[in-house]
């Protein structure tokens, strides 16, 4: 009787010595997963800066070089900056996604700009042929100049299909309709808006309501009717603000 | 006031594990619950703008609980993430249909559930 209560008193021991046992590796197992857990919470946070901090530089460097551009032209001084946020606006209202890259191809639309000499253009009269041929040529020296630059594989078709007409008229590919890169339809949208908004040596500006009207004008020629029918969502205070903005 | 995120299982080491995972990620506060009845309770004081709900619970279980939670107007608009089982193609309908956002299934991945709220928190 004696021995047998000590042995269920050992196994009852030793019960308790397991469980207190499973206990510890329990506890010890959960705070190494806890661990696990805070290590890469913080990894995270870190990707997460870093990337953010990429993106800002990205963007730096494309807005220095567009200012690159613009810093030879004094009058269009902010264009980039503008047709950009007004591009996104419109782009936005007819659904398009907006990839930080399609602003960064709205900044840069002129970059091959570089190219085409002074006297060319900034001419006040009309161009030669050949002349012609040299700012024809605009788009795709841009694009050529933005090659090797992965971040901006996107960008590069708003640069080179800027000029692009949805009646198959513009250049440099004759693109015509829906062949044309979404991004460059609704580009060429905000940049003929800007244009015709911002005072320019042979021209004052004109109003928005103004500007709507000669858009409008020009759906299902220069432009995408479903581009110009999201444009005309959007109101001109809207505009107004982007300008102020920026200016 | 900082937003809250409410983490409701019953099971403990979960919860923790969440928390640990989500402390200071996108300043969000954080509170625990480990059931049904003890999330309505948290959800009236807190209003959270998230909550983690898991399907399986004692006392009230995830689906009633997220029904009840967009049935009151200070928790309707909460974005609420239900935590399943895996590959449990009903209790996914159920939830959808109490009103769940998004679903993350057991076991979750941490760095989807960083992701999430990292969303979330930017939105």
């Amino acid at each position: 009787m004696t021995s047998s209560t000590g042995a269920s008193q050992d196994t009852v021991a030793s019960l308790r010595d397991r469980l207190e046992r499973l206990e510890r590796e329990g506890t010890a197992r959960q705070r190494q997963l806890e661990r696990y857990a805070a290590d890469l919470r913080e990894i995270f946070k870190q990707e997460r800066d870093r990337a953010q901090a990429l993106r800002r530089s990205y963007r730096a460097t494309v807005l220095a070089l567009a200012d690159a551009v613009e810093a030879r032209d004094a009058y269009t001084g902010k264009h980039a900056e503008r047709v950009a946020s007004y591009g996104l606006r419109i782009a936005r209202a007819a659904g398009v996604e907006v990839d930080p890259q399609v602003e960064f191809g709205f900044l840069l639309h002129d970059v091959g700009k570089v190219a085409v000499p002074d006297a060319i253009l900034f001419k006040p009269g009309p161009l030669t042929a050949e002349e012609r041929v040299l700012v024809v040529r605009h788009p795709v020296i841009g694009s050529e100049i933005l090659r090797h630059i992965d971040f901006l594989d996107e960008a590069k078709e708003v640069v080179l299909h800027h000029h692009e007409r949805w009646d198959g008229t513009g250049y440099p590919d004759e693109l015509e309709g829906e062949d044309i890169p979404m991004q460059a339809r609704v580009f060429a949208v905000a940049d003929t808006l800007d244009a015709l908004t911002t005072d320019r040596p042979y021209q004052a500006a004109t109003s928005w309501a103004k500007a709507r009207e000669v858009i409008r004008m020009e759906a299902g020629m220069q432009f995408d009717p479903a581009i110009v029918a999201a444009y005309e969502t959007v109101p001109d205070e809207e505009f107004t603000g982007i300008r102020d903005a920026i200016a | 006031m900082t937003p809250t995120i409410l983490i409701v299982d019953d099971d403990p080491l979960v919860r923790k594990l969440i928390t640990t995972t989500l402390q200071d990620v996108a300043g969000f506060r954080l509170r625990e619950a480990g059931d049904g009845l003890e999330a309505l309770e948290a959800a009236a004081q807190e209003c959270p703008r998230i909550v983690f709900l898991d399907y399986d619970m004692p006392r009230l279980n995830g689906i009633e609980t997220c029904r009840r939670l967009r049935s009151d107007p200070s928790t309707a608009d909460a974005t609420i993430i239900m935590l399943t089982g895996m590959s449990d193609a009903p209790a996914l309908d159920r939830a959808l249909d109490a009103g769940a956002d998004h679903f993350l299934t057991k076991p979750f991945s941490p760095l989807r559930l960083l992701r999430l709220v990292d969303e979330l928190g930017a939105g």
